[in-house]
């Protein structure tokens, strides 16, 4: 099966590393590899970071390069709609996204998708022929040949091919569903036509169907059917649609979106039903997850393998440090309340904390390895004269003292930016360490994963009450000032669709 | 404070000095960027010392009512606090009281103010000042000044100024009763207007105080002044006072008239400009200003400057996606600061190499050359550096002189 696939293509892998069944939990790696001695692993269960733009929100080019769990990042496409033809695809070059929003070749990965999954608001609806897409300037059609052209021109690692997902006011028609899944297979086709006879592209197909059980078996089956006469010549050699798909994308925000709304469990259902006939080896993708308790069912029930980090950088705008450890921190018997996911820096209470970010230690001893806990000296210093005096041994050498709540709290009481970056890192961080735990509890033969699962939900607050303060006092803090910036945010915050859902035990 | 002259320019009263604080070496003449609520906007203080910069200034007035004096003393002071291992240098808070408060009475005593915050009248004396300035810890600290605008006339100048004397000496007197002496040093503020007669005076009485201070700002002035006078008055103050102390003018940060300063003998100055106008999308280059939100940036795929040491530049970031994403994402606000922050260090350093390389009046003539170009130069500046044997129209043809502040900027039509 492997011959007929060129080799192109083999520059992106996935390999399992522990036993597993359809929808265990699984521990495994995702490698991309641009030649022989480069390659960038990603561990699995892992996280991708969301992008604003095309950038992380907040952070600076030597931030995000240096900053660990920024391995993947994913970048919505629309937003270069605005200009015709999109910027990147002026870049040139080998890897011309890389270049153009300053990402590492060597150490990061970049999906794209057209549309950001995140965004739920309400666009036309969809064409045989073309997508409607957001960007500042309004909503755009994109052809599904401009998709691969923008693709082939810019060269992000993995693409998401195109899906037909409704974003008009719910209940869909049968025909309508019936619709979704027909262009959605139309569209990947046209994304894997061969280049020369190959298929240097690794697609991730995001499924379709929607809340419709049957809809969501029909269009997994379609990957999984032979292909014949014009669809087969289409994409050959493809024997099949799923021969030329590398991963698989679930979003969840659609589903929140729907008439009704899934339950937790009915979304598992879902999932289920699209991945029983598909690959079992391949990556499993969930965009738009909102809680940790939710990544642990996915990864529990479904076998998820990467998850967007979305929520943690969005609770790092609103001025909350996460801090939650997997395993789970041993229970206070003494409280009868949950522990809550992090902490709302906008509280009075930290104005005189002295106190590091992290007030769970990692593996016991290890303080917090990201950029606000533990940063680090620079390296070298510009000179701009002769006269100048470069950093003198001991200064690079001293380990630096770690920003404190108190600072924070200062920081976002007085409208700084420089707030929201070192709180991004942070909670990159933390959420990097929990899928770390979360790999070793599966890979472990003395832990068992869905106890520490249990425990990890008895542990902590799954609703985020944190952030719902945290919320208030950060739009007080607006208010008093900071009007060019209200106006950006409240899109923001209008992007955040009413995400019912949770999806916990 | 360690101060040591190392080099002088032969032709203007530019000098080169190395200024030894409690937290390290400075080299002047330079520019000080400002982090005024204890941070420069968007940026780790980590990424700031990368650039080269070894001198920020925090501001006491934002600083005293947010994070306030308790969480500071707590903290270990304001270097602890923001993680700036440098050198720090605070204002008195003078400026602000008058420039942000809705209602200030000058008396005697001090400032009677208004917290903006709970509205209580709060009185902020020469002593309590310098008080929170100990508390702050910043290596370098002003004295309390009863600041005027520079546009005022009239009988008030003169109080101000009088008054700006006797709070210098109450200043003094806190400052060497509290034994910070040794790690912070006190400067005086020269005021007096825009009136020379003042200014004299001014210079007379402070420079008698000499032993009392480590060096001396020009305050009272970037408030509006016709620029062909603002230059007088720093020169007549340059020109006065002792050479071995360093100066400050204050809220300078124009390239031209950082340049034009330290040809008159300055060696520091302050302001937010280059932050403030960074964070709006306008990135200064040695051949003027471009405003990154201007649709011609939209498919510029080359840096802001290729030859810029910042790192915003040395990684190619390009026009067009700072196009893409200024006003909208922070991350822009912090790639444009940090690329001005490093071209106002650029143009100080490269003054710098200039002076103790005997070319410093070449540097000038070839740095306005490419800045103003065929835009014109100020006329202003052409003046005060012709009073410092500086001919900057030497060598040039046809070069159009710009009254009034001849500022250069960047418009859709240009």
């Amino acid at each position: 099966m492997s011959a007929s696939i060129p080799p192109a293509s083999r520059s992106f892998s996935f390999n399992l590393s522990s036993v597993y069944s359809r929808f265990s939990p699984r521990v495994g790696e995702v490698t991309l590899s641009r030649s022989e001695d480069s390659k960038i692993a990603i561990p699995t269960p892992g996280l991708l970071v969301s992008t604003s733009r095309g950038v992380v929100p907040h952070l600076s080019r030597d931030h995000n390069r240096k900053a660990q769990p920024i391995r993947w990042v994913h970048v919505p496409f629309e937003t270069f709609l605005e200009h015709k033809p999109p910027v990147p695809t002026l870049q040139g070059g080998e890897h011309p996204l890389h270049r153009f929003l300053g990402y590492s070749p060597e150490k990061q990965v970049i999906s794209s998708s057209l549309r950001d999954p995140y965004d739920g608001r309400e666009v036309p609806p969809n064409g045989n022929n073309f997508l409607s897409a957001n960007c500042v300037r309004g909503v755009h059609k994109v052809t599904p040949d401009e998709w691969r052209s923008y693709t082939l021109l810019c060269k992000p690692d993995i693409v998401m091919a195109l899906t037909d997902i409704p974003f008009t006011p719910p209940p869909y028609s049968q025909k309508r569903i019936t619709k979704s899944i027909e262009r959605s297979c139309a569209w990947l086709v046209n994304l894997l036509r061969p280049i020369d006879g190959h298929h240097p592209l690794n697609v991730f197909v995001q499924m379709a169907g929607g809340t419709v059980i049957p809809a969501r078996k029909a269009f997994a089956d379609t990957l999984m059917e032979p292909l014949y006469a014009k669809d087969a010549e289409m994409v050959k050699p493809l024997p099949r649609l799923d021969e030329g798909i590398a991963g698989y994308a679930f979003d969840l925000v659609p589903l929140s979106l729907s008439l009704p709304v899934p339950s937790p469990e009915e979304v598992i259902a879902l999932f289920q039903t699209s991945l029983s006939p598909l690959s079992i080896d391949k990556p499993r993708l969930v965009n738009s997850v909102s809680s940790p308790h939710e990544i642990l069912a996915l990864i529990r029930d479904v076998g998820i393998d990467l998850f967007d980090a979305h929520w943690v950088q969005r609770a790092a705008d609103v001025g909350v440090a996460l801090d939650f450890t997997f395993p789970a921190v041993s229970k206070d018997e003494t409280r009868s309340e949950k522990l809550r996911l992090g902490h709302n820096l906008y509280d009075h209470v930290y104005a005189d904390d002295f106190s590091l970010l992290d007030n769970s230690p990692f593996d016991g001893e290890r303080v917090c390895p990201c950029m606000s806990c533990s940063p680090s000296s620079p390296d070298t210093l510009i000179l701009h004269s002769s006269v100048d005096e470069p950093l003198q041994g001991n200064q690079t050498s001293s380990p630096l003292p770690g920003f404190t709540n108190a600072y924070l709290h200062h920081l976002l009481h007085t409208h700084e930016m420089s707030a929201h970056t070192l709180l991004v890192m942070h909670n990159l961080t933390v959420l990097d360490m929990f899928f770390e735990g979360v790999r070793k509890t599966i890979a472990s033969d003395e832990l068992d994963f869905n106890a520490e699962v249990d425990r990890f939900m008895e542990v902590y607050d799954g609703t985020l009450g944190v952030l719902d303060d945290a919320r208030i006092m950060w739009t007080e803090v607006e208010m008093a000032r900071g009007k060019g910036r209200l106006a950006r945010e409240k899109v923001k915050q209008s992007e955040t669709s009413s995400l019912e859902i949770t999806v916990s035990a | 404070m360690q101060f040591e002259i190392i080099a002088k320019c032969h032709t203007t009263r530019a000098r080169v000095s190395r200024m030894k604080l409690a937290h390290g070496v400075t080299m002047l003449p330079t520019f000080m960027p400002v982090a005024t609520q204890a941070a420069i906007k968007g940026l780790t203080p980590q990424q700031v010392e990368a650039l080269g910069i070894t001198l920020i200034l925090n501001n006491t007035y934002h600083l005293n009512l947010r994070p306030g004096i308790n969480v500071l003393d707590q903290a270990g002071g304001a270097h602890q606090f923001q993680g700036w291992r440098r050198n720090l240098l605070t204002d008195s808070g003078g400026f602000q009281l008058v420039s942000l408060s809705k209602f200030t009475t000058i008396t005697e005593e001090g400032a009677l103010f208004q917290s903006p915050f709970t509205g209580e009248p709060t009185m902020l004396t020469p002593e309590e000042s310098i008080s929170i300035q100990h508390s702050i810890g910043a290596d370098i600290i002003m004295q309390l000044d009863d600041v005027v605008s520079s546009l005022t006339i009239g009988p008030r100048v003169a109080e101000a100024m009088e008054r700006s004397v006797r709070w210098l000496d109450r200043c003094i007197a806190h400052h060497e009763k509290s034994g910070k002496k040794s790690t912070q040093n006190l400067f005086a503020i020269v005021q007096g207007g825009l009136d020379p007669t003042l200014r004299d005076q001014c210079l007379d009485a402070m420079i008698q105080r000499q032993d009392g201070v480590a060096g001396y700002a020009i305050g009272g002035l970037s408030g509006g002044e016709e620029k062909d006078i603002f230059w007088r008055v720093i020169k007549q103050c340059a020109d006065k006072l002792p050479e071995e102390r360093p100066r400050y003018s204050m809220g300078i940060g124009f390239a031209e008239d950082l340049l034009v300063c330290v040809a008159l003998g300055v060696d520091m100055a302050d302001c937010v400009f280059p932050t403030r106008t960074a964070r709006f999308g306008v990135a200064l280059t040695h051949t003027g200003p471009i405003n990154l939100k201007l649709s011609k940036y939209g498919n510029d795929m080359n840096p802001i400057d290729s030859s810029c040491p910042c790192p915003t530049c040395t990684d190619g970031t390009s026009r067009a996606f700072l196009h893409h994403i200024v006003t909208h994402e922070t991350a822009a606000a912090h790639a444009v600061t940090l690329h001005n922050l490093v071209f106002q260090a650029q143009v100080m350093g490269r003054a710098r190499d200039a002076i103790v390389a005997g070319t410093f009046p070449d540097y000038l003539r070839s740095f306005f050359a490419s800045y103003f170009g065929e835009a014109g130069y100020p006329e202003w500046c052409v003046n005060a550096l012709r009073s410092v044997g500086v001919d900057l129209l030497e060598g040039t043809s046809n070069v159009k002189l710009i009254p009034g502040s001849g500022a250069k900027w960047e418009y859709a039509t240009s």
